[in-house]
């Protein structure tokens, strides 16, 4: 599948903001069955400086920032995409069984951003939480192997917790939309991350886009009309890593499209940066990711 | 008894000479006197003799004399989560270690430190120690200290050689049952400890007098030069700026940063003073922004950068990760060195220092199992009872609620199996380690010296070669619980000086080798924008909290015979003066030191609630909050005496004995004084008290304004100009000048117009001028800015003014210009923002 993706965000301010300095992820890392090209990053009022460069983790990041005080600035990113399948042996397979999978990743020695190792601890917003362990124990064992474990993962997820856009905000904690048992998609992600990295399990948090419109005669996924995140597990040093999309319960295929990947939302978020001042912000965004064939 | 003195005054002891005869040696677990051999037993013993010499004899007076010393030097603490500040605790009884053992130690830590520079040059470099399978890569990724951004960027040395990652490191040192030493923790996050262990040894010089020299204890002030000469010649030029980048006031240690930055000389920043522009490091200043060369850090790395790192970091300086990627700002130590602090890592350093140095560790740490090894995870469920439990990387993990080890045997049932099931599930969360016992050592505890045990916090730095100095001393915690300690200082822990003595009289005893004569300089270096807002603050603070008390004291004097009622008072026993009464309960009223009084309610209970009020701006109570709140972060900036004022609490009142109100308002003015006094005395004619004199004369000025204002208006009850008079302190000037009572032309021409007059208004404004005109200039022009314009005009119109101009309007309109001028002193000296939104570095989203 080819789309075109575009995602336009415009950020307002009550008050013009001085020395404004952003962050933008969005210019999508390379990833395996994924082509990028006519990558586009469009700033408006234009910035003084703008340098690309890497955002610790696997994802792009781009920084720039204003001389002049900003009382609102539109960012555009726009680029076209090719999605192959997922290959089949990748959702035939079943992988390592969990207790050989934590020993392999501990024994990797690959500290890069792909690597396993990176994945595994706790991060600032995916704090270990004895609840989640807990809830998860009662469907995945040492014995599990890896992709039975992602499933039974994202599936319980999907089953259990409902979709709900205006129940959390961004910067609620993955405990409360567990207790809560609703959330969006950042929630989801996080809760499996934590599930997951409670059994030893090294997992990423990815953000990307879901296709806005499905094919003819199927029905529209959830969380196409803002950026999409779903959950990476590393299944081993054969498969690596592979997408699993708690918030509709499938891998993520080829309606997914991967921009970057870190520990949590933080590592990944697209949009952060500083301003001198305390002016009340709004953002808008629009998001469109458009079949081209 | 045997009293054991080599030589020297020891011989003129009595019987109260042998404290140490009464020590109760622990049999078992070792003690740092009990094992003693000599000739350190025999000082051990001299020490104690010549301590008890001044003394007389009792343990208590000595430790007396520790703690007021420790106190005199300002030395307090903050245990974390706690909002007030702690009395230093330092034992007066000081450790007392032989330079053949102690050579021991300096051999180990050094070699430490040579093994953590290389560790840190490859991790954050080629990382070979990954590739070859030396270390597993979750050792490094499981630090929440990794900085990912951070390999390939090598710290750049001065004079183009290569930087160094560890500047100052230091470690937590056990002595074992046997006399072993054994590292506890490595530190290179922060030296914390670093400044007390100096202050602990200057108030033990203070409470020991002669004591040192007599047994020649090492001196450790050398060390600071050493270490301080270690970081300019990184810089890699004459005369760096070197800053101390502190989180602020509320941090734990804050104290303890203050009082090192101010040895040090280096100016105390936090992440707001700072900006980037550029790639290089600015600290706004009043004389417009000073470029910075390298920054001792006291904040995480993560916190460094909001852009770079954590975006919700308030700490940081944007932008500050390319400053010293590029190579203009030297960084202590280099960011992302404290993934080396972790347990886990502790596991591998006997392999490591084999590895990378080919040694075997002379100051081993104690034995560590990190169990995301298969083969260390089954030894230490194996062996779980005799061991303790800690998180790997110091972040708090399942199964167990701390951070310090849990030795294993000691948890219940329930929790043991928890914990096996979580170590079952996420092995790599977890350490095992060897439980170590602690030396105990002699300390004065309830009159007598007791065994505690110990650990003590060593410290190495660079000098000026690059080469590795041990600080011949160290911080040293006694410790009350039987828990290792982890933080600097917990609830119930002492601290005692370490003396380093040699062990045979003159030989290595070294003279102190003169340095070399610094050049000549004067002023008191650069002020930062927000000191410069803080110093001002801090004067405004205190001249309007003695303004509010001036207004009490004339309430009290006047209605503290009678019964305290408003309507019932006299003042100065002329008739009926209700109306001044009630014009000075407004002015309180107007300074938000109280709400409106009910009608008839007695002025004592409305003075009692000004003197106590802590929740409305204006309470005396209140006032002294914020001032001290500001003075925290000017600390350094402070003599010791100044600081001491400074902190003292309010003085005690009855609300219901009108005499005991009088008394405290006596007491403060009193304070009031004589901080005056050492401000006038003591305080160097810096820019920094210019400031605080600005904001003092500020103050004034307005406090001037508002009472002529008021009692102005009563002209007619007699009563009223006397009393402005008083407010004014200019009751004795005005009857040595005129024969006739209180006259309005003369006593306002007195108390605002007269230059003579130091309590006048003109003088007040007269002083703005003269400190604006003091003031480095922005301009290169040298044309007066906008302040001084404003000053100047001011001052012009009150000089130019007669007494009978000073009417109402004409007072409301200087009052009015008053503000003007504190708004433009704001927008030209102190950070471009106003104070509450300079707070926010707004991240966003």
């Amino acid at each position: 599948m080819r789309y075109a993706v575009s995602h336009a965000t415009t950020l307002e301010y009550a008050a013009p903001v001085q020395l404004a300095q952003f962050n933008v992820r969005l210019r999508p890392a390379s990833w395996p069955g994924q082509q990028v090209s006519d990558y586009a990053l469009a700033l408006d009022p234009g910035p003084a400086q703008v340098t690309d460069g890497d955002g610790g983790y696997y994802v792009n990041e781009t920084r720039f920032s204003l001389r002049e005080p900003i009382s609102r600035l539109r960012i555009d990113s726009r680029f076209v995409v090719e999605r192959e399948a997922l290959p089949f042996y990748v959702t035939a397979a079943s992988g390592p069984v969990l207790s050989d999978l934590r020993e392999r990743a501990m024994r990797l020695p690959d500290l890069s951003a792909l690597g396993p190792a990176s994945y595994i601890f706790a991060s600032p917003l995916a704090a270990p939480e004895r609840d989640i362990a807990l809830w998860s124990s009662g469907f995945l064992s040492d014995a599990m192997p890896v992709m039975e474990a992602g499933r039974a993962l994202m599936t319980a997820i999907h089953d259990q917790f409902a979709y709900d856009s205006g129940a959390t905000a961004a910067d609620t904690p993955p405990i409360e939309a567990f207790h809560a048992r609703h959330g969006v998609c950042q929630d989801f992600s996080h809760i499996m991350i934590i599930a997951a990295r409670a059994h030893g399990i090294p997992a990423a948090y990815v953000s990307g886009y879901l296709r806005t419109l499905p094919p003819p005669g199927q029905a529209r996924l959830v969380g196409v009309d803002a950026m999409h995140a779903w959950v990476n597990l590393w299944c081993g040093e054969e498969l690596g890593w592979v997408g699993f999309d708690p918030t509709n319960a499938i891998l993520a295929d080829t309606d997914h499209v991967f921009i970057g990947m870190g520990r949590d939302y933080s590592d990944v978020a697209p949009l952060d940066g500083t301003f001198r001042g305390s002016s009340q912000q709004t953002m808008l965004f629009s998001v469109d990711v458009a079949p081209l064939d | 008894m045997s009293l054991v003195s080599p030589s020297g005054p020891t011989d003129l002891i009595g019987p109260a000479a042998g404290w140490l005869d009464a020590y109760p040696v622990a049999v078992s677990g070792g003690d740092l006197f009990g094992d003693a051999a000599e000739p350190i037993a025999a000082h051990w013993h001299k020490v104690a003799a010549g301590l008890s010499l001044l003394a007389e004899g009792d343990p208590s007076a000595l430790q007396d004399a520790a703690t007021r010393h420790a106190a005199d030097l300002g030395l307090t603490f903050r245990v974390t989560g706690d909002e007030e500040e702690r009395d230093w605790p330092l034992n007066a009884m000081p450790l007392v270690v032989g330079s053949a053992e102690w050579a021991e130690i300096e051999r180990g830590l050094i070699q430490r430190a040579t093994l953590f520079e290389r560790l840190a040059a490859d991790i954050y470099g080629p990382q070979r120690l990954v590739r070859e399978g030396h270390l597993p890569a979750a050792v490094i990724a499981g630090s929440p200290y990794f900085a990912r951004k951070m390999p390939g960027r090598a710290p750049q040395g001065g004079q183009g050689g290569d930087g160094h990652f560890i500047q100052v490191y230091s470690a937590d040192l056990a002595r074992g049952p046997r006399g072993h030493w054994r590292v506890l923790q490595d530190r290179v996050r922060m030296a914390s400890g670093i400044g007390y262990a100096l202050e602990n040894r200057l108030a033990m010089t203070r409470t020991g007098g002669t004591v040192l020299a007599d047994n020649h204890v090492r001196r450790i002030v050398e060390f600071f030069g050493q270490m301080r000469a270690g970081m300019v010649a990184a810089c890699g030029r004459e005369s760096p700026r070197i800053a101390l980048l502190t989180a602020g006031r509320f941090n734990q240690t804050y104290a303890e940063q203050a009082h090192l930055a101010r040895y040090l000389g280096f100016p105390l920043v936090e992440g707001r003073d700072l900006s980037v522009v550029e790639d290089r490091l600015w600290v706004g200043t009043i004389a417009g922004p000073k470029r910075v060369d390298a920054i001792w850090r006291w904040i995480n790395t993560d916190a460094l950068d909001p852009l770079s790192f954590d975006a919700k970091s308030r700490l940081g300086v944007a932008n500050l990760f390319e400053a010293w990627a590029g190579g203009s700002v030297g960084m202590v130590n280099w960011p992302g060195t404290e993934v080396l602090e972790t347990p886990a890592f502790a596991a591998f350093m006997p392999r490591l220092c084999r590895v990378l140095l080919g040694e075997e560790p002379l100051l081993p740490n104690i034995a560590t199992w990190w169990c995301g090894q298969a083969a260390e995870s089954a030894t230490v469920a194996a062996r779980l009872d005799e061991l303790a439990v800690l998180p790997a990387f110091g972040q708090p993990v399942e199964g167990l609620s701390r951070r310090e080890p849990v030795a294993a045997s000691e948890l219940s049932g329930a929790e043991r199996t928890a914990l096996l099931e979580a170590l079952s599930r996420r092995p790599m969360d977890y350490c095992g380690q060897e439980i170590v016992k602690l030396s105990t050592t002699p300390a004065i505890i309830a009159g007598e010296l007791a065994p505690r045990p110990f650990t003590v916090r060593a410290f190495v730095a660079r000098d000026a070669d690059g080469a590795w100095r041990v600080m011949p001393g160290g911080f040293a915690r006694l410790s009350s619980a039987k828990a290792l300690p982890t933080s600097l200082m917990g609830e119930g822990d002492l601290s005692a000086d370490l003396w380093v003595i040699e062990d045979q009289p003159g030989a290595g005893f070294q003279p102190v080798r003169a340095a070399g004569t610094p050049p000549i300089s004067r002023g008191g270096g650069i002020l930062a924008s927000q000191a410069a807002d803080n110093l001002f603050w801090f004067g405004r603070y205190n001249e309007r909290a003695q303004f509010v008390t001036r207004l009490l004291r004339a309430l009290l004097d006047g209605s503290v015979e009678v019964d305290g009622g408003l309507s019932a008072s006299t003042y100065d026993g002329t008739g009926d003066e209700s109306g001044v009464l009630q014009a000075l309960v407004d002015m309180l009223v107007e300074s938000g030191a109280v709400l409106a009084p009910p009608p008839g309610q007695p002025a004592a209970a409305t003075c009692a609630a000004a003197l106590g009020e802590t929740q409305l701006p204006g309470g005396v109570a209140a006032l002294l909050r914020r001032r001290q709140a500001v003075g925290l972060s000017l600390r350094e900036r402070f003599a010791r005496d100044f600081w001491r004022l400074v902190s003292r609490p309010m003085p005690d009142f009855d609300l219901h004995r009108p005499a005991s109100l009088l008394g405290a308002v006596r007491t403060l003015t009193e304070h009031f004084s004589a901080l005056s006094g050492l401000v006038s005395e003591n305080m160097v004619r810096s820019a920094a008290w210019r400031f605080l004199e600005i904001g003092q004369r500020m103050e004034r000025a307005q406090g001037i304004c508002r009472m002529v204002r008021r009692l102005g208006e009563l002209a007619e009850a007699p009563g009223a100009l006397g009393v402005l008079l008083d407010l004014c302190d200019s009751q004795i000037i005005y009857r040595t000048r005129y024969l006739t009572g209180p006259m309005p032309g003369p006593v306002r021409d007195l108390v605002l117009l007269d230059p003579d007059n130091p309590r006048a208004l003109v003088f007040q404004i007269a002083g703005v001028v003269e400190h604006l005109a003091a003031l480095p200039s922005a301009r290169d022009d040298n044309l007066p800015e906008p302040p001084m314009r404003a000053a100047r005009a001011l001052l012009g119109e009150v000089q130019a003014a007669t007494a009978g101009d000073t009417d109402w309007n004409w007072i409301a309109g200087i009052e009015a210009r008053l503000l003007d001028l504190s708004d433009a002193i704001s927008s030209r000296y102190f950070l471009q923002f106003d104070p509450d939104e300079a707070e926010k570095r707004t991240p966003v989203l």
